[in-house]
């Protein structure tokens, strides 16, 4: 798993690369729970290059978004692949989350 | 005509990479759909992360014996492990159209195998534990 994060207009944007399961995904929670102490909370998921997750990704998500909005904030999601995307629905984490075909629109829509 | 295949892996949490790329390499030599090769990937890797986390929790990690029979409509797997039993009926059931600060973060695992797989039976002997569930292809 790679995770690359970029600053725009004051979100946050984390590329992640890889796949999703209960092996990496202590990883991105990490990298998540670093950028939240760091007053990071308006965050964007770019889920271009994730070909897969379990329901490992769902446990990284839910947390994430839980924690960002107690303090303002979200984490929203861009780039969604297809298997990832059946996994979201499955679980019903469509209604709960907000989604954008790119990281552009999802930073815009913090605005 | 059916084929069979297994593999053995040490029950951590590396294996279930390596779980996938089998049912990936096994899948493509049969033609089997996409979208059944994914749900197949995820079922046996919520399967084997439940085995992984909680099955031999306390314990010595053991293996996991993954098998499955191709067949041309449908896919059988075994999934075997030698740690502790595991009653699916007993497990948390999540409720998936719960407002986000009703969510809970488990039982999601086996919650995505029901939703995926057909047929799903669970057997505890001497022998092991054995998880075994169908996937029509469609």
């Amino acid at each position: 798993m790679e995770i690359i994060d970029k600053q725009v207009d004051g979100v946050t944007i984390l590329s992640l690369t890889g796949s999703i399961d209960a092996m990496t995904a202590p990883q991105i929670t990490e990298f998540i729970q670093a950028q939240i102490a760091k007053g990071n909370t308006k965050l964007v998921a770019d889920l271009k290059g994730v070909d897969y997750t379990s329901s490992a990704g769902l446990r990284v998500l839910l947390g994430a978004i839980k924690e960002t909005r107690a303090q303002s904030g979200d984490l929203r999601l861009a780039g969604i692949q297809p298997d990832v995307q059946k996994v979201l629905n499955l679980s019903g984490f469509t209604n709960i989350l907000k989604t954008f075909a790119d990281p552009d629109a999802a930073v815009a829509s913090y605005k | 005509m059916s084929q069979r295949y297994q593999i053995t892996r040490a029950a951590e949490l590396k294996s279930l990479s390596v779980f996938r790329e089998f049912i990936s390499d096994c899948c493509g030599r049969h033609n089997v759909p996409e979208g059944t090769v994914f749900e197949l990937k995820l079922a046996v890797d919520e399967a084997c992360t439940n085995i992984i986390e909680h099955g031999y929790k306390g314990m010595d990690p053991g293996s996991i014996i993954l098998a499955f029979r191709i067949e041309p409509d449908r896919i059988l797997v075994h999934i075997t492990d030698f740690g502790h039993v595991f009653e699916p009926a007993d497990a948390p059931k999540p409720n998936v159209e719960a407002a986000l600060e009703d969510r809970e973060l488990g039982g999601l695992g086996l919650y995505l195998i029901y939703q995926t797989m057909d047929n799903i039976d669970y057997q505890s002997s001497d022998d092991g534990n054995t998880l075994t569930f169908t996937k029509f292809i469609k």
